[in-house]
């Protein structure tokens, strides 16, 4: 066999096809899955001691997942009061401070009334964006003449500061809610557009091959092989728009605004309400954090196939 | 499961289901700092073989000698340069149901479940006129994948399979819109020893039993004397027909119980087509090029 032109040798990656190496991947290869195949193997495992031994460790992870940001707090709540001199805790009130001006802030519905403000120019540009920026972006991808043709003039746009645009959206559409709009739509369409052409046009050629040799045409392919390929990128795109849209927005309304969150800090602010200004950054920092996390999570579930993938 | 038969002509001499004439492919080679020009690349050279119906061909042949490019000529994915491929007496114009291609690389959609990617090759318009319901075209897929040993593996994604595992969802998606050709490059080469065995008898099964034409590409002399009634040994780029083994070692679907591998006859067929590739091996890696690795890696695009 030495002298023979074969390659014979056994690799390693793959194990043997039998059915039970299945279960082995599965339980190690996708473990964040809960709505996954059925898993056929769950022995039963001597109960109570893992169980308790399993929810210590998750107590221990959320300890030190949430140490640097308890930490912060107790720092925010500390140092105004022990530290600084009178005339710097005006400007850098203690935490409970802020947080009796954010509960105020509820209670009498100008919190909502500004974040509700915000949440409405900023769904309402993202939307603009996300459905801008997926169609065109598809457009681009099958006309490929097209795409050549554009990619300049959209590198220039996308590396346009979206905010140094905000005087001239003002000047052309006022100062109310469309130049707003706009502006948020314009920050989140590049993100959105770009993946979306990177996701359609960096398709496996295997799988088209394998797509054309069963008898797909054109259309059916796009439709069949290239946007479902093209899925996880597409809301990555999705993702850094909404990251965008909020950051864009809350400049935009400190600029010129009479309501929203960004409008409700600098107005706090020039009004001398120092905790109020601090609630409206606290407000701010939490809905961006939890359009992120929403986000992410959506695109996780979309990449799901992605994720475990095998790298080529 | 009704073995397939398009056969078209009765009468004699029968048409050969697969039959290429003087087939050459070039390739434009894009222009490199030694060749700022360009060139032309031949890759194969004057191809002339015939496939019966029912038959199965192994194709060998050293690295870069053609093994792919031939089969994509014969898959329709691409177009020779000069001379001509014909399927039941016409000539090939594209990609076609009548033919299931089993790429080397699995080639699953990670999106599509097994069941799923098993069933891609029904859901084109042509099998909606036949009345195929999504029902029906689950159905089929799902006798696919028991036909294939995937039985109770429908719901699983591509990276929840082992490398073998996918490479029989690969050969389900390729046997379930029922073609009467299939063509197989390397499929069993990134699995390890004990796979390959198990699904080389496998295909033999299937094949026998869906009475498929069918064309196996290998790098594996073994494979090659195993599964093949023919084998077709390729020279070295450009790659040209060299010699066609017949191989007779009686009824191979009962292999696996004769250990046929270790036969005197066996043996002899192997010596044979080593002697075949030898020289031809030695010059395609003085042409630089690498033996292909178990897991493929080496593949032109
Ligand atoms: N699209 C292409 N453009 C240029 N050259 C190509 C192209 N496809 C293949 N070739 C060349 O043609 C020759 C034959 O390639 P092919 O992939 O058919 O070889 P093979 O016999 O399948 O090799 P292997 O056993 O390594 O898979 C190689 O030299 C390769 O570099
Ligand atoms: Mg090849």
């Amino acid at each position: 066999m030495t002298t023979t032109p074969t390659i014979d040798s056994v690799p390693t990656t793959d194990a043997a096809a039998a059915p039970e190496d299945a279960r082995v991947r599965n339980s190690d290869g996708a473990p964040a899955r809960s709505d996954g195949a059925p898993d056929p193997a769950k022995p039963g495992r001597p109960a109570g001691k893992f169980l308790l031994s399993k929810v210590f460790r998750a107590v221990k992870v959320a300890v030190w997942r949430s140490a640097a940001i308890v930490l912060f707090l107790l720092a925010w709540e500390l140092v105004p009061q022990f530290l600084l001199g009178e005339d710097t805790r005006v400007f850098l009130p203690p935490l409970h401070d802020v947080l009796l001006a954010l509960r105020d802030a509820i209670t009498t519905g100008e919190l909502w009334e500004h974040l509700s403000a915000s949440l409405t120019r900023s769904v309402a540009g993202f939307s603009i964006a996300v459905t801008a920026g997926i169609t065109l972006g598809l457009a681009l991808s099958w006309y490929r003449g097209l795409a050549s043709f554009l990619t300049p003039l959209l590198e220039l746009f996308r590396n346009t500061a979206a905010l140094a645009l905000l005087p001239v959206f003002v000047l052309l559409l006022g100062i109310g809610e469309t130049s707003k709009i706009t502006i948020v739509a314009y920050a989140s369409f590049f993100p959105v557009l770009l993946n979306t052409i990177a996701g359609a046009t960096t398709v496996d050629p295997l799988l088209i091959r394998a797509a054309r040799s069963l008898g797909l045409s054109q259309l059916r392919l796009f439709q069949k092989v290239i946007l479902p390929s093209a899925v996880p990128t597409i809301f990555t795109g999705i993702r850094m728009g909404g990251t965008a849209s909020i950051l864009v927005l809350i400049a935009a309304e400190m600029v010129g605004a009479k309501a929203g969150l960004g409008f409700q800090i600098v107005n706090a602010q020039s009004s001398f309400l120092i905790p109020q200004m601090y609630a409206g950054i606290l407000t701010v920092s939490l809905l961006g954090l939890a359009v992120n996390v929403g986000l992410v999570r959506l695109e996780a579930h979309f990449s799901r196939w992605r994720t475990f993938a095998p790298t080529r | 499961m009704t073995p397939v038969s398009t056969q078209q002509h009765q009468g004699n001499p029968p048409t050969p289901r697969i039959s290429l004439r003087a087939v050459t492919k070039d390739f434009q080679v894009r222009p490199a700092k030694d060749t700022p020009s360009g060139r032309v690349l031949r890759a194969l050279e004057d191809i002339t073989l015939d496939v019966a119906a029912g038959e199965l061909l192994t194709l060998v042949g050293p690295s870069g000698s053609g093994k792919t490019t031939l089969l994509d000529i014969l898959g329709g994915l691409s177009e020779p340069t000069t001379g001509e491929v014909l399927v039941d007496g016409r000539p090939v114009s594209g990609p076609g149901l009548d033919r299931g291609i089993v790429f080397q690389q699995y080639a699953l959609f990670p999106w599509r479940t097994a069941l799923a990617n098993v069933a891609f090759g029904l859901e084109g318009p042509q099998f909606r006129r036949q009345g195929l319901g999504k029902e029906e075209r689950l159905e089929r897929a799902r006798e696919y994948l028991a036909l294939v040993g995937l039985g109770g593996f429908e719901e699983r994604y591509p990276h929840e399979l082992s490398g073998g595992m996918k490479q029989r969802v690969a050969i389900a998606r390729s046997l379930a819109h029922e073609p009467g050709i299939l063509l197989m490059d390397e499929p069993f080469a990134a699995l390890d020893a004990q796979t390959r065995e198990q699904l080389q008898d496998e295909l033999l099964r299937i094949w026998s039993a869906t009475g498929t034409t069918a064309v196996f590409i290998t790098h594996g002399i073994e494979e090659a004397v195993y599964l093949g009634q023919r084998v077709a040994v390729l020279s070295s780029r450009p790659g040209r027909l060299k010699a066609i083994v017949d191989i007779d070692l009686g009824d191979r679907t009962i292999g696996a119980e004769r250990d046929l591998r270790s036969t005197p006859e066996f043996v002899a067929y192997r010596h044979r087509l080593w002697e075949l590739l030898h020289g031809e091996v030695a010059s395609a890696q003085r042409a630089g090029h690498q033996k292909i690795q178990p897991d493929g890696t080496e593949r032109a695009a």
